[in-house]
């Protein structure tokens, strides 16, 4: 008889992942970061705490820590080697960071939240 | 009449509008001299402006830097983010105060509740950092960050000061989550060291739940972070008669949004029978900020004698009053009492 484990485990599906960003938590004491496109990544948003603080108006009074999420979007169809190729180039730069987040679509739908 | 105040007003969907038109008749009667600029939020406005949150409706608050809401619908899982999250993201509203205190006429089983709650609202899993970090596992980061938990306590004592509050206890699990808890239990430490006259102490989140359900009367003030919080002032809503009487401030250092804690309902949207004393007490709690003190104790007043009577009270508690009914007997109350 299978276990509740075993009958959990028969309901994987098979799904189509597609690598399309890359999440990038960078510390800074320079306030917003600012990017040019690298390689195949261009940033989409930036936020901190969880809120977008670009692009778009950020409230002067807004508390924002040294730590900010940085949304980097393929512009291309991009491998893991492409995500190797961007920290390195984002490294060389002098961006300090603490975690990359690889952004993978699944069967076509987005596996991240959208930015506040 | 004193000076005059410009609120900006968020009559939200479902039954929002019709509770929000029953509020304003009563505060409009209780003497405050309040200009009202309506503005809209949540689902409707996708239609007409593709957002929830329309720009004209972010500068009227930011102009008036205060503002009275009505209920908006959250979708689950899927589809838009919510209206009240992205306020209080877009005005830094940190500081979610949810009073629950006892109403005299609402029999309930315990003698006395008056508990304030001080919910951390911008952070910890509401950061809205969730990821699929592969096909079978869901992430979401929980951020807690030390500027972010000691404004919350140095809010919570202050406020606790300035009310005459006399014992504060941080609600945590640092017990398990040593590093997110742990940080926002050593920032209340801190601060608390700076307000020697009230007491302070922790609980962990779900001996807390334990004892507010076996002894209320216990807790005077709590500080918790935003998902415990989340949780916890419903429960504390729940002792003192249910999300139909739960007032609410979101509040930031230089913005103030008031509002009921229940859902839009949207299936009762203009049979006119929904209690509004969700948004009429978060209207009082507006007065109060506004320091409105004479007009938030006649409405005040008015409304627990309305309650008492039986007479003129929603289905909710018993009546047959339509929404406009209860509103009415209450201005009708405050005039009796002039």
């Amino acid at each position: 008889m299978p276990t509740c484990t075993d009958i959990a485990k028969a309901t994987k599906k098979k799904r189509e992942i597609k690598l399309v960003g890359i999440d990038m938590y960078i510390i800074t004491e320079k306030g917003i970061p600012k990017f040019d496109e690298i390689g195949a990544f261009k940033c989409e948003f930036i936020s901190n705490r969880g809120t977008k603080v670009w692009p778009g108006f950020v409230s002067p009074d807004l508390l924002q820590v040294n730590w900010y999420r940085c949304r980097f979007m393929a512009t291309k169809n991009v491998q893991d080697a492409d995500v190797n190729t961007f920290l390195d180039a984002l490294t060389k730069k002098g961006w300090w960071w603490s975690a990359a987040q690889k952004l993978w679509n699944y069967d076509g739908e987005p596996g991240f939240s959208k930015a506040y | 009449m004193g000076t005059q105040h410009v609120v900006t007003m968020l009559p939200g969907e479902g039954t929002g509008p019709e509770i929000c038109e029953a509020v304003r008749l009563v505060i409009d009667a209780s003497g405050v001299d309040i200009k009202w600029e309506y503005e809209e939020i949540g689902l409707d406005c996708l239609d007409k402006h593709g957002t929830l949150l329309p720009d004209k409706t972010v500068q009227a608050i930011a102009r008036n830097k205060i503002a009275l809401k009505g209920p908006t619908t959250t979708p689950v899982g899927t589809g838009h983010k919510s209206a009240n999250v992205t306020l209080r993201k877009v005005f830094d509203l940190y500081a979610n105060v949810r009073p629950a205190k006892l109403i005299p006429v609402l029999k309930r089983p315990w003698d006395k509740i008056d508990i304030l709650n001080f919910r951390e609202n911008t952070e910890d899993c509401y950061a809205a950092i969730e990821h699929m970090v592969s096909d079978e596992v869901a992430q979401c980061l929980k951020v807690i960050t030390w500027p972010g938990s000691y404004r919350i306590a140095e809010f919570a004592f202050k406020w606790a000061k300035a009310n005459g509050r006399k014992k504060i206890y941080c609600v945590h699990k640092a017990n398990i989550m040593k590093m997110t808890d742990g940080l926002f239990l050593d920032a209340f430490r801190e601060v608390a060291k700076k307000y020697p006259d009230i007491e302070s102490g922790d609980i962990i989140v779900d001996n807390c739940c334990m004892q507010l359900v076996r002894n209320p009367a216990q807790f005077d003030c709590l500080v918790l972070p935003n998902l415990y919080g989340d949780i916890l002032t419903d429960l504390c809503a729940g002792l003192v008669g249910g999300l139909g009487f739960a007032p609410g401030a979101n509040v930031g250092d230089n913005c103030a949004i008031f509002e009921a804690v229940h859902g839009s309902a949207p299936k009762y949207a203009g049979l006119k029978k929904v209690n509004p004393s969700a948004v009429l007490v978060s209207g009082i709690m507006m007065l109060r900020w506004m320091k409105e003190e004479a007009a938030a104790d006649r409405i005040t007043k008015a409304m627990f004698a309305v309650l008492e009577e039986r007479k003129h009270v929603t289905y909710d508690v018993g009546g047959t009053a339509t929404t406009d009914e209860y509103a009415q007997a209450i201005v009708d109350k405050m005039h009796e009492k002039a």
